[in-house]
């Protein structure tokens, strides 16, 4: 196994600037996941990593291995498309094998690791079937089964679990995050859904038309965005209005920070609570959702949000006055 | 007019059509296994003409130079043809649309004028009269039935499969031979088709390019038909019309032209 | 880097697209060229080696009225033909695609331009049969009619006229069908809630919409109905002189290729001024 090293990366397709400047490393054996609206350059920065474009400037590494002006099929990478991209010609065993039989792996070690790699993806009694015969999430588990066969440097997976439905994606999240630390392998991921990042990765990257924005640990990115578009894309964020911000208690400076708080660090009452940051809103309305409640509030003239078990928001009299508080170390700043 | 009428109506005319076009070629037919010479009614059934046209040696060396030409046309343009589409389909660049373009002079123009300026040119450039130019015009007018074809079948194909392929280590060759291929054969085998019968079935461009005395069997029949005709020349084309029918329902059912898709 | 992988792929482009299009260029586009040349030479360079340049063989066009009036003739025998083709195919083309389904259509819309792939020649021939003085047809309606008739059809241009129509029928008959059928049914069937009848239905609807596909039809039997030769001479007989039948004369025997040169590349640029005319509605097809 090995690291992904990407250094001051361009790429541009005609005039448009795909990537700009882009460096970033992907440690040894880690999960990350590359997040940003379409257009971002994110699924650009994965198949420039995979081969399928050459950058105008910059370097990438695989390992220790400089691969710029390596092409695709000789980079040792597995890859898991969008679509899947099985071939409907071939058996699921065929699938699997084709990268064995491409190296010229012997017979009986293909037979092996195709057993092997699809008891792994939990796939053994399906060896003969064609995709066509195959469902949705079965289909998915062939197509990293054929990705990490090989036993790649690195695995790239193109918005993996996009075209399942949402019980299932939730299961197959559990189950890629299983096979990706039993096999300790390298893992690439490119997603526009920030909850299936947040869960899948250690580390997250998001990225802006053609930049990186941020990069770090899911946890660390949600809670302390450098930007207000990080703030925003990644979770939900409530800006203070700057009329507000007397009598609060902040992390920095009001002069060059603007702050926000995330909807669920609110609480809502029909009084300050002293103890805490407080702002008075009007309740605009209350959508009940099963276990949690979204509320919607009127801070100032800006539309603020707050998410909680419905159980924890009082009794309120239908629209209304209301208080907002918060913990201190909740807020968020970033730089105006 | 009833709405009940109106389709039946509709099932009469296209009746009537099939008729028009299927009656001449089913006379021909009979009267190639008429004994009289004048087609004569009544009908006297024979396979006279049939024989003497399996002794006729120079219509069975037309035939068989029609049948070599055919396939060798077929060879070279499902060949090219098929290079060309995976180029077409597998990378932009500028002069593309002028490319396929290019593709319809071949079909649009009158094959008087085509056949006429080829035979200018190769005798310009030395290559004359003969079964060589006959083969050269061929494949020049089979390849965009070729290239139409196998594009139709590209356009289904999806281009991830190679990038996938690639992805697992595959090199160009090995993409091309298992990924690739497999999936356009269907195409590939109906644009063979096509060129075989565009080959077999051309007349015109044959006819200005053929050696006399060493022609293709259209042409062959046509100098037979302006001599006045005998019923041996019947026979031969009930052949003919048979196999490259055949050919063209083979071609259908793997391009499935037309119908609901 | 890119440099790199650019040319690998230009590399592989040009291997795979050039012989395909070389093939053309020597085949197609440098004889047409090469037509013109010659349309300017007084003479065969092969045969007189004191040849020269010349544009006598379209002064013969201007001069003799022979040519004209048979370019004339020829352009009627396409206008002809082609109304005939609409006429016949496009009822057959709608009763196709609007009103049969399923397996049937597919099979019986294969029996329709199945002639059209086999060998045009065999078909004219067949025709020369069935018309024939005294022939199938003169006979059959002999048997079925109380009253003696002569037809006398073969040799005429009615003969010229049917033979065409059978040859090209299919085409007009493919375009329309394809243009026809790719007609949504939620819009016919939206018409008929606005309470819409049959006939407003194609007059308002299919028939715009499938025009193009009607007109590629007619051009693709127009051009060639124009530089026809075979047909005229095979059912036509004395009446069977056209232009097509006059290059052929110049290349087959009078041995003028220069002026066969000149007469074809006159109907080359009548053909390609009827395309162009035609382009603006066919390029419609395409969105």
């Amino acid at each position: 196994m090995s690291g992904v090293e990407v250094q001051n990366i361009t790429k541009r397709f005609g005039r448009a600037l795909a990537l700009d400047d882009v460096t970033v490393s992907f440690p040894d054996g880690g999960f990350f996941g590359l997040l940003g609206p379409s257009g971002s350059g994110k699924t650009t920065l994965l198949r420039t990593i995979a081969g399928f474009h050459y950058p105008e400037a910059g370097r990438i590494r695989i390992g220790d291995r400089p691969v710029e002006q390596v092409p695709v099929e000789q980079r040792d990478i597995g890859m898991m498309f969008q679509n899947y991209a099985l071939f409907p010609n071939m058996s699921v065993a065929d699938n699997v094998g084709f990268g064995l039989r491409v190296r010229r792996v012997p017979a009986a070690e293909e037979r092996r690791r195709i057993a092997e790699t699809l008891d792994l993806v939990q796939l053994g009694g399906l060896a003969d079937r064609r995709p066509a015969q195959l469902s949705g999430g079965q289909r998915q588990r062939v197509a990293l089964a054929r990705a990490i066969v090989t036993n790649p440097k690195v695995l790239l997976l193109d918005e993996p679990l996009s075209a399942l439905d949402k019980s299932l994606r939730v299961d197959m999240q559990i189950e890629l995050k299983r096979i990706q630390r039993d096999i300790g392998i390298t893992t690439i991921f490119v997603t526009h859904d920030q909850e299936e990042a947040l869960t899948l990765s250690d580390r997250i990257g998001i990225l802006r038309a053609g930049r990186i924005v941020q990069v770090g640990p899911p946890r660390e990115v949600y809670d302390r965005p450098v930007d207000a578009f990080a703030a925003g894309f990644l979770g939900e964020a409530n800006w203070i209005p700057d009329s507000c911000l007397a009598g609060l208690d902040l992390p920095a400076s009001p002069q060059g920070h603007r702050f926000a708080v995330r909807p669920e660090a609110l609480a809502i009452g029909t009084a300050p609570d002293l103890a805490r940051n407080a702002l008075r809103g009007r309740l605009v309305q209350r959508v009940f959702a099963g276990a949690m409640a979204t509320c919607l509030i009127e801070v100032e003239g800006s539309p603020w949000k707050l998410v909680a078990r419905d159980r924890d928001i009082p009794d309120l009299p239908g629209a209304g006055e209301v208080w907002l508080s918060w913990a201190a170390r909740d807020t968020i700043a970033v730089p105006a | 007019m009833t709405r009940a009428a109106l389709p039946l109506l509709g099932r009469l005319w296209l009746a009537l059509i099939l008729v028009f076009l299927y009656a001449p070629i089913l006379v021909m037919a009979a009267m190639s296994f008429n004994a009289s010479p004048f087609y004569q009614l009544p009908f006297e059934a024979s396979t006279v003409w049939y024989e003497k046209m399996s002794a006729n040696p120079q219509i069975l060396a037309a035939a068989l130079r029609s049948v070599l030409i055919a396939l060798a046309t077929t060879l070279i343009a499902t060949t090219l043809g098929t290079m060309a589409s995976i180029a077409l389909f597998r990378y932009d660049f500028p002069g593309k649309r002028v490319l396929q373009v290019l593709l319809f002079p071949p079909i649009a123009i009158p094959w008087l004028i085509t056949g006429t300026a080829m035979l200018i040119f190769f005798f310009a450039v030395g290559i004359g009269r003969g079964t060589p130019a006959v083969i050269i015009g061929h494949v020049a007018l089979a390849l965009p039935y070729v290239i139409v074809t196998v594009t139709a079948r590209l356009s289904s194909f999806d281009i991830t499969l190679e990038e996938a392929a690639r992805s697992m280590g595959a090199g160009a060759w090995t993409v091309l031979r298992r990924v690739t291929l497999p999936w356009i054969a269907p195409g590939v085998v109906a644009g063979a088709l096509f060129a075989f019968a565009v080959s077999f079935d051309q007349f015109v461009v044959s006819y200005f390019l053929s050696e006399p005395g060493d022609s293709t069997l259209p042409v062959l029949i046509y100098t037979a038909i302006r001599k006045g005709f005998t019923p041996e020349i019947n026979a031969i084309s009930t052949l003919i019309i048979t196999l490259s029918m055949t050919v063209m329902v083979l071609a259908a059912r793997y391009s499935r032209l037309g119908g609901d898709r | 880097m890119a440099d790199l992988a650019a040319a690998m792929d230009r590399r592989r482009l040009v291997t795979l697209l050039s012989p395909a299009y070389l093939w053309l260029l020597v085949a197609v586009f440098l004889p047409l060229s090469a037509m013109l040349f010659f349309s300017l030479l007084t003479d065969l360079p092969q045969d007189a080696p004191d040849w020269g340049l010349t544009l006598d063989n379209y002064g013969q066009f201007l001069t003799n009225p022979t040519y004209a009036t048979l370019l004339w003739k020829s352009l009627k025998l396409g206008v002809m033909v082609t109304l005939a083709c609409i006429l016949i195919g496009y009822p057959c083309a709608l009763v196709l695609a609007r009103t049969i389904r399923g397996r049937a259509r597919e099979t019986l819309f294969l029996l329709v331009i199945l002639p059209f792939w086999s060998n045009s020649l065999v078909r004219i021939f067949s025709w020369a049969i069935v018309l024939r003085g005294n022939g199938v047809l003169e006979r059959s309606l002999d048997w079925l009619l109380p009253f003696d008739i002569r037809l006398n059809l073969m040799f005429t241009t009615p003969a010229v006229v049917i033979g065409l129509v059978h040859s090209y029928l299919p085409y007009v008959i493919l375009t329309s069908y394809l243009a026809l059928q790719a007609i949504d049914d939620d819009i016919i069937e939206a018409a008929r809630s606005m309470g819409a009848s049959r006939w407003t239905i194609l007059r308002r609807l299919l028939l715009p919409l499938s025009l193009p596909g009607l007109l590629a039809g007619a051009v693709l039997v127009f051009v060639p109905v124009v530089g026809s030769f075979m047909e005229p001479r095979i059912l036509g007989g004395r009446m069977g002189t056209y232009y097509g039948t006059v290059i052929e004369d110049q290349f087959i025997a009078v041995y003028n290729w220069p002026l066969g040169a000149a007469l074809s590349f006159i109907l080359l640029a009548v053909v390609l001024l009827i395309i162009a005319l035609a382009s603006p509605v066919l390029k419609r097809a395409r969105t």
